[in-house]
């Protein structure tokens, strides 16, 4: 990638980052502000040039009948007449007449001599042209005429300070400097406005893409009138519809797949039933076939349940039959209901007798369950149970005396049909694979955490904690 | 002769099986492929208990259920595959007495079969016979009257009933009664109880949406008053 490319990338990705809306809100300031420049532009220069043209021509007009008197009064004149001569002279406000005649220079004032006439202005009119000529004098605007009178051997002028007008112009300017600022600012203010009401629509499709993707998958946009945004509802909600019937069609194949294998199943687990009663009659072999398939009829029949119970997640319909619990008692119970010879201590504080918690009592028991079960698989068993009130509600932990889990893996073995890498080293594969998963999910719906970390006193094993929130004591 | 258990289940394999599993813990097995069919052998002969499976070609076990339930107070036991909230509340409201999900082991089914099969509890103080109200209560005729008026309860709510009776205006929890009347321990399914109590309330009270004797007490449980 060269340079220019790569600037060119950067530069249209900081005006991404500016989002649609600001994109349209300065786009339309920035058409208010080029369109009203250039309306107050060219309004300013027009006006200029008229006001100009006008007061010019007043001047000029006067200057020349004022050079008509000049001549016709002037030949033969002495200096005493020629004084008397200009003031007689009519001239518009601010207009000061200056005649050259004989050498002499005479003005109203005598602060105004030939110096307050551009020189160019002089030559101009010594070669015998009339001409005009805009100056600044003092800082101000002002405009000179001169008039060559060869008949009588004299040159008129007349300076015009244009001090006013230059002081209407200048409020014209500011006037409209601020209707340009304001027609930007309005302009601004439409965009803002237009890109709200554009993006509405958009508002709505995000609000209803994150119901989706929250799992309520039957959100829909409502029908719209408007063409262009109807064409966007309709692909959404069929896009919508499409994702939902999907989601079903997997969640209700797991499920059936499930109940199908139910029966079988049923059949299964009764004819084993009828072996095991006849177990002391069969050859050692047929027992140790038999033992295998006892094991692998529980197994399968565990691995259905937790597909079903999975695929109920899937399809969103999961509704927990919440009671109140007390939770000491329903963990010793859980416990102790999940004894298979080998007791596992509780260690509760006292502080948690009374507390109770909203709970699927059946949920939470598999919860339990499971954590004890994955504690036996790969754990050697659990070593205890204990129970500790915290800030957020009740923490759960059941503790082992495994090989623990690698710290990279402490987010892995709660995904589905993960297990831990000490399965490997054990070599039975003997996990279902879906029991972590299904804590997870369990203790997600209760409002929930699960993780698993280092043991407490710095054993090796592993450490399956359980957060609850609780309702109080 | 033994404790007779009809069966009834449109799966054959299943059926088999699952008398012969039956028949091992010592109970005596009697099969029916259909509903109507098992209505025409339990209108023939009664049995003890009977098991049915909700699933049936034609009339499904719910209404084999209900038919049965009109004439008889025999233990029912439903076995569904969906362990889903509607099909247990709705065979439970069909009148059976308890639940199994496929696959079940025939060691618990016989575990269900006993617990169903008790007598029901005397009262701790002896007596034959209880009022409350204008309810009476005798536990050893297993007769309930309501103003002199008999009613008709299955064996599962008398014995509910009498649970209660045993110790008027006590609270007793869910799980207490799971225990007393079904057998099931701590985590039983709370909706048994749920379930039996609204059939009892529909036959014992002369308003069952405002019950005059079998109270809610939110939290806690159910208690039995005069």
């Amino acid at each position: 990638m060269n340079e220019h490319s790569r600037t060119r990338r950067f530069g249209r990705l900081r005006v991404r980052r500016l989002g649609l809306r600001a994109r349209i809100t300065l786009a339309f300031a920035l058409g208010a502000l080029v369109l009203s420049a250039i309306l107050a532009t060219t309004t300013f220069a027009l006006t200029r040039r008229n006001l100009l043209d006008q007061r010019e021509s007043l001047v000029l007009n006067q200057a020349y009948l004022n050079a008509a008197v000049v001549r016709n009064r002037l030949p033969g004149s002495d200096i005493e007449s020629v004084q008397s001569l200009l003031p007689s002279l009519p001239v518009p406000g601010g207009s000061r007449p200056i005649l050259h005649f004989q050498d002499r220079w005479f003005s109203l004032t005598a602060e105004i001599g030939p110096d307050a006439i551009p020189l160019q202005l002089r030559e101009t009119v010594a070669k015998g042209h009339p001409a005009r000529i805009r100056f600044s004098a003092k800082g101000k605007p002002a405009l000179a005429v001169g008039i060559p009178i060869p008949a009588a051997g004299a040159e008129y002028f007349e300076i015009v300070e244009l001090g006013d007008l230059q002081n209407t112009l200048d409020s014209l300017g500011i006037s409209l400097l601020g209707a340009s600022a304001f027609t930007t600012l309005a302009g601004a203010g439409i965009g803002w406005w237009v890109s709200r009401r554009a993006l509405r629509p958009l508002a709505d499709v995000s609000q209803a893409a994150e119901a989706i993707a929250g799992g309520r998958l039957d959100t829909r946009l409502e029908a719209v009138a408007d063409r262009d945004l109807g064409t966007l509802a309709a692909s959404f909600n069929e896009m919508a519809q499409a994702l939902q019937d999907r989601i079903e069609r997997d969640a209700r194949f797991a499920s059936d797949v499930s109940h199908e294998l139910r029966s079988p199943l049923m059949t299964l687990s009764a004819a084993v039933n009828v072996l095991e009663t006849r177990r002391d009659e069969m050859p050692e072999r047929a027992q140790a076939a038999l033992d295998l398939l006892a094991v692998e009829v529980g197994r399968f029949s565990q691995l259905v349940e937790d597909l079903l119970e999975i695929s109920r997640y899937d399809a969103g319909a999961v509704r927990l039959e919440l009671d109140e619990i007390r939770l000491a008692e329903f963990v010793m119970q859980a416990v102790s209901a999940s004894d298979d010879g080998r007791t596992v201590p509780v260690e509760l504080d006292s502080e948690l007798a009374g507390v109770v918690a909203q709970a699927d009592k059946r949920r939470l028991m598999r919860v339990i369950a499971n954590l004890l079960d994955n504690a036996r698989k790969y754990g050697d068993g659990a070593t205890g149970v204990s129970l500790r009130r915290v800030e957020e509600g009740v923490q759960i932990a059941v503790e082992d005396e495994g090989p623990g889990v690698p710290e990279d893996e402490r987010d892995v073995i709660f995904e589905r049909f993960a297990r831990g890498g000490g399965a490997g080293r054990r070599g039975s594969g003997e996990g279902v694979g879906l029991g972590l998963a299904l804590v997870a999910e369990h203790v997600r719906l209760h409002g929930g955490r699960v993780w698993v970390e280092e043991r407490l006193d710095g054993r090796e094993g592993a450490r399956f904690v359980i957060e609850l929130p609780v309702l109080g004591t | 002769m033994g404790t007779r258990i009809l069966t009834v289940e449109d799966d054959e394999r299943i059926r088999t099986a699952v008398k012969m599993a039956l028949e091992d813990e010592g109970w005596v097995v009697e099969e029916a492929e259909t509903g109507e069919q098992a209505l025409e052998a339990f209108s023939r002969q009664p049995s003890d208990v009977v098991l049915i499976d909700i699933m049936l070609p034609g009339l499904d076990g719910f209404e084999v259920c209900r038919r049965m339930r009109r004439t008889s107070d025999v233990p029912i036991v439903m076995v569904t595959a969906r362990a889903d909230t509607h099909d247990v509340v709705a065979g439970l409201e069909a009148g059976a007495d308890d639940y199994l999900t496929k696959p079940f082991a025939p060691k618990e089914l016989s575990a269900r079969i006993r617990a169903l099969m008790r007598r029901a509890r005397k009262p701790d103080s002896g007596t034959t016979s209880m009022h409350f109200g204008d309810l009476e209560v005798i536990p050893d005729a297993g007769v309930v009257r309501r103003a002199g008026q008999e009613l008709h309860l299955t064996k599962t709510e008398f014995r509910l009933l009498c649970e209660l009776a045993s110790s008027p205006g006590r609270v007793f929890s869910r799980e207490v009664l799971l225990e007393r009347v079904w057998g099931y321990g701590y985590f039983g399914d709370g909706r048994l109880v749920d379930v039996h109590v609204r059939r009892l309330r529909t036959k014992i009270e002369a308003d069952p949406a405002n019950p005059r004797h079998v109270a809610t007490v939110r939290g806690l449980g159910y208690k039995l008053q005069g």
